[in-house]
């Protein structure tokens, strides 16, 4: 499973395989039939957009939809993901992360096109841990992909007049998973920080070692502020994560993992962190979601169908319906993005081959899309 | 595309697998259909090289060059670059005496393809089956450990020991290759080699037909098949045959082969080969301005034209209904060249170019590259000046708009001129670093240039007469040429020529015997799936009649784990005919099992 993630599920993979007996992981008897839907009802034209470099993944839109931001793996000397802009008409890509370090999840902000992400840059160690990594594969290892939460990760924003990078975070921490509201306000981000700025128990300590997104919580702030803002929005255990706007800017979807770090549904709830709504109940992890710019359904991945196996779901916007299967290709799908017009969908997926992702572009039905939903039976207890 | 053996086991002649004919929505605009139903059409008659239909599709790519304002190479002064080739092959008359018993062609010899013409006399020397493994190997089989055959004549088993373990065979099977076979004899002073299909094989006691060879001349010994009961008279002195070759099957290195006693033998070899003149269209767009203002000035484009005629020579894959009759080849290759034109005509219609772009439509391709070998071992301008090549081969039938891209490993630039030449066109890009291809790219590969060739891949009506232009899918075949237009483009404009990267060619494709066996799969050859992802079965084939279809992905095929096509062509040399083995294969999420039994291969 290619890790290329609003959130590279850390250590828990490990946890995962280990929970895997005791967590009787029951396959639906059919659920592996194709149901009367079947991934062309809501994908056509499917292209492999990215295709130079050994990974790429998470791309989100410019809000005219001629642009789309991602993190790739394609430059010699750094082995961790880079900020990258694809002009769609001209297919000119340009890096607009600094090159140095690790950086991940980034977002077009829809007015002032500025983009954000989280990067490491500033960390002394960057240089050598990239020569320790590039050693590390040349020596012919292999490790299941981990994502560190490494704390040095902060959130910046890339000033798209100047080009200048402004820091937005400072606390000691993992901060990451930003995106903007549709007005270009207000970024929404996921931070562990409350676990290094509070004296934690034995039994947490040991927690932030094997597991840093534990801790992580949501958090809003001003996107033209100094980061002092930054108000939490959730206080639940487990590693809550991966938060957008709404269309209407007016709800926030995540999702939120519970305490074992296995099992992940999706959630929404308002600006100021009420009326939380749970969409999902699959049991599995269900994670990656982003409305439809029409606000009448969500879009997320899961690995209801097996361990390794992730799929995309749709799932209407108050969860009231029992998600409809969108893909069915072997390998991960996950991470998917609607364009703006709602017309196109990019996501990431291994479908190429080999466990590196790469991001795909496909037509979307939307159409199709609604009256899938309008068949599916309620949501299953 | 050439056929390689590959192919033909995948793509039995017989039933046709039903293929959606997809038709152009606006014939009327489309950039490449014109040129596809001219090539394709009855007039070139399917277009073999050195045939009057070769010629005449020659004349009418020459005067589309012309028409777009194409030029002959510097130094020329015609688009057409002929080359000499060998059409065919056939006995002309070889015979063998063995004591006092005469022997003729084609009743009881037959010259190997690769045979020099000429007569020798000698003692004879039985040498099992002729297999010598490279010591680099470090698996000691050397078939001519004990014997001194200098100045002797070599009888050897085809094939390799039938009842080896299979670990063996898979070695042997590599060495078996009768051309291998031959050069192991002559670098052992050996004077002639005479081949014999044992009793205990498949096809016993036959000779070996003459099997097609564009080689210009022999390769330095007298080789020959002959028939049982030739075998019986240079073995009467011995023990039958047949309890020979069952010593030697087990595989034992230590069994040794040994003189034939009081035989002495007469042999005259002879092969006729029919020489004939194949030609090569190119010419080129110069470079706007004075002179080309990059580095490596020239740019090239090429597809092969030719096709296979009337399907004699071995690479037709009609069946019976359509034996004989003109293989048109509307995917293979008039697709190609029409790609080909459409790019030449957008460059030409540029207002500047920083360099060359050369054109080229290469003949005897399906001969086994030769127009293309030609054109390298005998450059009308120097190779090192060539920035890149680009190749199109079978590029008419798109699926799921996936489009193969091979050879990308020639250049680590490669993946980025795609990817931004790809974010236009939006093709579901299949990346392929293997050169080693069965078409003109590998020959431009060697020749250190970097390359690409693009294939929507093989079909049900490869090599068959019903590849027709009314199967070709124009518009995607338009969305092609102006993905290649746009990689094209790029590379006409940077300053920094792609840099060459050597790919090294896999063992397993090295040196391979004959596949005997027959299980009816059609492997799709642009899937990048781990195991051999099936494009469809045979009607009534082993492989169908084990429940096998289209989709299934084969991962083990009797014990034999299988990870791409090559592993499988290497496994199906293992396999014994009529000898059922298991066959694991994923259907979806599935994994399942099933039994399949090879049949023959005729």
């Amino acid at each position: 499973m290619p890790h290329l993630l609003r959130r590279p599920i850390a250590a828990l993979v490990l946890t995962a395989l280990a929970l895997l007996g005791a967590l009787a992981y029951v396959v639906e008897p059919g659920a592996l039939a194709q149901g009367a839907y079947q991934e062309r009802d809501f994908l056509s034209r499917i292209r492999r957009l990215t295709v130079e470099g050994r990974r790429a993944g998470e791309g989100y839109w410019s809000k005219d939809g001629t642009k789309l931001v991602f993190q790739s793996e394609r430059e010699p000397g750094n082995p961790f993901y880079q900020i990258y802009l694809m002009d769609l008409s001209s297919g000119d890509v340009t890096r607009v992360s600094p090159g140095m370090g690790k950086t991940t999840c980034s977002f077009i902000n829809p007015v002032t096109g500025d983009i954000e992400f989280a990067s490491t840059h500033h960390d002394p160690t960057s240089k050598t841990q990239q020569e320790e990594e590039l050693k590390f594969r040349a020596s012919g290892q292999e490790r299941r992909y981990s994502w560190d939460y490494d704390p040095e990760m902060e959130i910046y924003v890339r000033n798209a007049k100047t080009g200048a990078y402004k820091r937005m975070t400072n606390a000691r921490g993992y901060d990451a998973e930003g995106s903007y509201s549709p007005d270009g306000r207000w970024i929404v981000f996921s931070s562990n920080r409350e676990a290094y700025s509070r004296q934690l128990s034995a039994a947490e300590k040991k927690q932030l070692e094997t597991d840093p997104s534990y801790f992580a919580e949501i958090y809003i702030m001003r996107a033209d502020g100094d980061g002092s803002d930054a108000k939490r929005l959730t206080h639940v255990v487990g590693y809550d994560g991966g938060p957008f706007f709404s269309p209407d800017g007016k709800r926030i979807i995540w999702r939120r993992f519970n305490e074992t770090g296995v099992i992940a549904d999706v959630h929404t709830m308002n600006l100021d962190g009420t009326d939380d709504r749970q969409l999902t109940d699959f049991k599995a992890m269900s994670w990656a979601p982003y409305i439809h710019p029409s606000g009448q359904y969500v879009i997320f991945a899961s690995n209801k169908l097996g361990f390794d196996n992730f799929e995309l779901f749709e799932v209407d916007i108050d969860g009231k319906k029992e998600p409809v299967r969108v893909t069915y290709s072997d390998g991960f799908d996950g991470l998917p993005v609607p364009s703006p017009d709602g017309t196109q969908l990019a996501w990431t997926s291994s479908r190429g081959g080999g466990r590196e992702g790469q991001i795909y572009l496909a037509q979307w039905n939307h159409q199709k899309a609604l009256e899938a939903l309008a068949a599916a039976g309620p949501r299953k207890p | 595309m050439r056929s390689t053996r590959t192919a033909l086991v995948a793509i039995i002649a017989g039933v046709a697998l039903s293929t959606a004919a997809t038709f152009s929505q606006s014939p009327a605009t489309s950039r490449t259909r014109t040129y596809v139903e001219t090539l394709a059409s009855e007039r070139f008659a399917g277009r073999e090289a050195g045939s009057a239909g070769e010629r005449l599709a020659g004349d009418y790519l020459a005067a589309q060059l012309t028409r777009l304002g194409a030029k002959p190479l510097p130094g020329r002064d015609s688009l057409f670059l002929p080359f000499d080739f060998t059409a065919g092959s056939r006995d002309g008359g070889s015979r063998i005496m063995v004591g006092s018993s005469t022997f003729n062609a084609p009743q009881d010899i037959l010259s190997l393809s690769f045979s020099d013409d000429t007569e020798v006399n000698g003692s004879a020397v039985f040498a099992g089956y002729g297999i010598v493994v490279p010591e680099s190997q470090n698996f000691g089989y050397d078939s001519y450990a004990t014997l001194d055959v200098k100045d002797r004549v070599v009888v050897v088993l085809r094939y390799f020991p039938e009842d080896a373990d299979q670990q063996t065979r898979a070695i042997l099977a590599r060495y078996s290759d009768l051309r291998y076979k031959a050069m192991a004899a002559r670098q052992r002073g050996a004077k002639a080699l005479l081949v014999v299909t044992g009793p205990r094989s498949p096809n016993a006691g036959q000779t070996v037909p003459i099997s097609f060879d564009t080689a210009l001349s022999g390769s330095g010994i007298a080789a020959a098949s002959i028939t049982g009961r030739v075998a019986d008279a240079l073995f009467a002195g011995s023990k039958p045959l047949k309890e020979v070759q069952q010593q030697f099957d087990s595989g034992n290195p230590h069994v040794a082969g040994f003189p034939l006693p009081n035989i002495t033998v007469a042999l005259k070899t002879s092969l006729v080969r029919e020489k004939q003149t194949g030609r090569n269209v190119v010419g080129y767009l110069p470079a706007t301005g004075a002179s080309p203002t990059a580095a490596k000035p020239w740019v090239a484009v090429g597809a092969h034209y030719d096709h296979l005629g009337l399907g004699r020579n071995g690479n037709s894959l009609a069946g019976k209904d359509d034996a004989g009759k003109p293989h048109l080849g509307a995917d293979d290759n008039a697709s190609g060249s029409a790609a080909v034109m459409a790019i030449a005509e957008a460059v030409a219609k540029q207002p500047t170019r920083r360099r060359n772009l050369l054109v080229a439509f290469w003949s005897a391709e399906e001969m086994g590259l030769v127009g293309s070998s030609a054109f390298i071992t005998a450059p009308p301008l120097p190779l090192n000046q060539i920035a890149a090549y680009l190749n199109f081969d079978m590029v008419g039938r798109m699926r799921d708009n996936k489009l193969a891209v091979q050879a990308t490993g020639t250049s680590p630039g490669w993946a980025t001129l795609l990817e931004r030449a790809n974010v236009a066109a939006g093709f579901d890009l299949t990346l392929q670093p293997d050169p080693y291809q069965p078409t003109d790219v590998q020959t431009f590969n060697g020749a250190s240039v970097p390359s690409l060739n693009f294939t929507t891949g093989a079909h049900a009506d490869y090599h068959k007469p019903s590849d027709t232009a009314d199967k070709i899918d124009y518009d995607d075949l338009d969305r092609i040429a102006s993905l290649a237009t746009g990689v094209v483009n790029r590379l006409m404009d940077q300053n920094d020529p792609p840099q060459f990267a050597k790919v090294e060619q896999s063992s397993q494709t090295v040196g391979r015997t004959g596949v005997r066996v027959f299980t009816g799969t059609v492997p799709d050859y642009t899937s990048n799936a781990k195991g051999l992802l099936l494009s469809g079965v045979i009607g009534g084939g082993p492989a169908e009649q084990a429940g096998l279809q289209k989709g299934d992905i084969i991962i083990e095929i009797a014990g034999q784990s299988i990870t791409n096509i090559y592993d499988y062509t290497y496994a199906l040399d293992l396999l014994k005919i009529g000898q059922a083995v298991k066959v694991v294969y994923m259907r979806g999420n599935d994994r399942r099992e099933t039994m399949l039994t090879p049949a023959a291969r005729n």
